[in-house]
């Protein structure tokens, strides 16, 4: 028991984040249709940026170096790394979407996120290079004098209150105009244009809020391990969160649940806690991978809208004036 | 003509792609409230000068003037939002929205699309949206569409596309409406409901209309002026009767059988 309840908050904490991160990915991809291939780039610049606000000043003679150290509170640190994220999605929208379609877009968010992740894991004033940034202390041991598995728990309820605010957001941008002018410039860029709809600004909002949650999923990682360093945000990883999304079915968020559960924790989290088989210490890993790969290829095969397809949006769902007439008897007086 | 008459301008517009001259010193004007078509044999530049007057490319050479000022440089969304709105020769709905949403895409000023208003006063575009999803049921009604409106958009039949490519051009509130070959692939009876549609919104709301179109019959029917392209440039202006009479129009629209083989 002492043994499978903090395991279980573990894969709690890691279910709650990559639920965060798969629906930022979906505002990016289900929504408006950025194909950002560079995601984790903004998960890493949310936990780097919590970090170095959370964290002490870093010192060159000690061998720990990074910007800032501001010693500010773990919550306040969760918001600037989620603000800097969302910055950083503007640059790179910048970059990939305003002038490019979406095949060229996905190439230059790749080529982007592969530059920063060089700069980053090179040049160690930022944020100490490949050694990353490590030694935070847990956030409110301050204010509370709690043990590690205590902190695993409280940890579990403070990445749930923020997945709920998280899941507004989301679910906001989506039943609003805003998202309905998303999914048109998903559906046809230049028809929406003709239309009007500025897709360049529309699409770096979605870029930009998919980056804030990302970030926010990134700044809950860093509090929960406390450390943060280049091996943990390779390019791969932002295909876990691809892979999730698309499972579990893209253009609503309950699918984004469905594939990080599926994906994201079922296959490549708790697989972590299988010991490794003596004399083939990579044939898990592997698996893991092939799993993950098989599941993306079986559900574009079979079900290619996901698990859970997006909803379609009936009319009496739509709102109406009061007094106006109800759908069926809108059908009724058709013609007069 | 009087310049107040006038709502579209193009001045010696050429554009080329690579090294082919699509559209080579075109040069026309249409008048406000009129329905006028622009026709012209297969490549002849047609809908490269749509795009270039809609914005959706950009011009090389020469000038647009829209409701009295230069709009050569404007992107095709800021063409939208100053009225002009255009259909393309293949109908582009957006597939996977509901034909209800569908047409709540297109009105302008939605305050709901902003993210602030998204994120902290959904209702802001709640209520906007109600006025907005009244009004769709009354322009559904008039185009037949009413019951279709929980059908995604995709699964429409072509001609119920091209209906509802008109639908959410009048929920634009367009003031001049181009519209690329809107009667291609479509029956007769539903030819005679669109222009219905087109001869309606023009007394109704008083839109202006350019309609590339190869259907002559439907051209000599509801069109006041007629615009010749070839190769490019424009080879004649005037009513159907006039270009009829116009042996260089005639030489050039295929090859020479106007009357007999134009029609389609």
């Amino acid at each position: 028991m002492d043994l499978i309840l903090p395991y279980l908050a573990t894969l709690a904490i890691f279910f709650f984040v990559y639920n965060i991160l798969t629906w930022g990915l979906n505002i990016q991809f289900g929504y408006a249709g950025v194909l950002d291939f560079t995601f984790i780039t903004f998960v890493a610049c949310g936990a780097y940026f919590s970090g170095v606000f959370a964290l002490g000043p870093g010192q060159k003679s000690t061998g720990f170096e990074w910007i800032l150290g501001l010693n500010w509170p773990f919550p306040i640190a969760l918001v600037m790394g989620a603000l800097a994220a969302g910055l950083l999605g503007i640059v790179i929208g910048l970059i990939a979407i305003n002038r490019l379609r979406s095949d060229y877009m996905a190439i230059v968010t790749l080529a982007t996120g592969t530059v920063i992740y060089g700069l980053v894991s090179n040049y160690t004033p930022l944020f100490d290079g490949f050694d990353g940034l490590a030694g935070l202390q847990t956030p409110f041991s301050q204010w509370l004098n709690i043990n590690y598995n205590q902190f695993t728990y409280l940890w579990v309820g403070f990445c749930a209150v923020v997945m709920v605010i998280c899941w507004f957001i989301a679910q906001r941008i989506l039943n609003s105009p805003l998202g309905r002018t998303m999914r048109a410039i998903r559906e046809d860029q230049e028809a929406a244009e003709a239309f009007g709809k500025d897709s360049v600004r529309v699409r770096l909002i979605a870029m930009s809020m998919g980056a804030v949650l990302a970030g926010v999923g990134g700044a809950l990682l860093m509090g929960f391990i406390g450390a943060f360093n280049p091996a943990g945000w390779t390019s791969g990883e932002t295909f876990v969160v691809w892979a999730a999304l698309i499972v579990g079915g893209r253009g609503n968020n309950w699918g984004g649940v469905v594939g990080s559960f599926v994906v994201a924790v079922l296959v490549n989290e708790a697989t972590r806690y299988i010991p490794p088989i003596p004399g083939n210490a990579t044939l898990i890993p592997t698996v893991r991978n092939m799993l993950i790969g098989a599941s993306l290829i079986a559900v574009l095969w079979l079900r290619p809208e996901g698990i859970i397809p997006e909803a379609r949006r009936r009319f009496y769902q739509l709102p109406l004036l009061p007094g106006r007439r109800t759908p069926a008897e809108g059908v009724g007086s058709a013609g007069s | 003509m009087p310049e107040a008459d006038l709502v579209l301008r193009v001045e010696h517009l050429s554009h080329s792609f690579g090294g082919f001259k699509a559209v080579d010193d075109c040069t026309f004007e249409i008048a406000r409230g009129s329905i006028s078509a622009l026709i012209g044999p297969n490549g002849a530049g047609k809908s490269t000068a749509v795009g270039l007057i809609a914005g959706a490319l950009k011009v090389q050479s020469g000038r647009v003037y829209f409701d009295g000022q230069d709009v050569t440089r404007l992107p095709a969304y800021k063409m939208a939002r100053r009225g002009l709105l255009r259909t393309y020769q293949v109908s582009r709905e957006f597939p996977l929205l509901t034909v209800m949403e569908n047409l709540l895409v297109p009105p302008p000023d939605q305050r709901g699309e902003s993210l602030l208003n998204a994120l902290l006063r959904p209702s802001v575009g709640r209520r906007q949206d109600a006025a907005l999803a009244s009004r769709a049921v009354d322009v559904l009604e008039t185009y037949g569409l009413l019951p279709l409106r929980d059908e995604y958009a995709g699964n429409l039949s072509g001609g119920e596309k091209r209906l509802l490519e008109l639908a959410r051009a009048e929920m634009a509130n367009a003031k001049f409406m181009l519209l690329d070959e809107p009667m291609a692939g479509i029956n007769p009876a539903l030819i005679a409901r669109l222009d219905g549609h087109i001869r309606r919104l023009r007394e109704q709301a008083g839109i202006t209309f350019l309609l590339v179109e190869h259907n002559l019959d439907v051209v000599e029917r509801i069109c006041d002026q007629v615009v010749v392209m070839a190769s490019g440039r424009t080879l004649a202006e005037g009513s159907m009767a006039e270009l009829r009479r116009n042996p260089e129009v005639v030489r050039a629209y295929l090859g020479g059988g106007l009357d007999e083989r134009a029609v389609g």
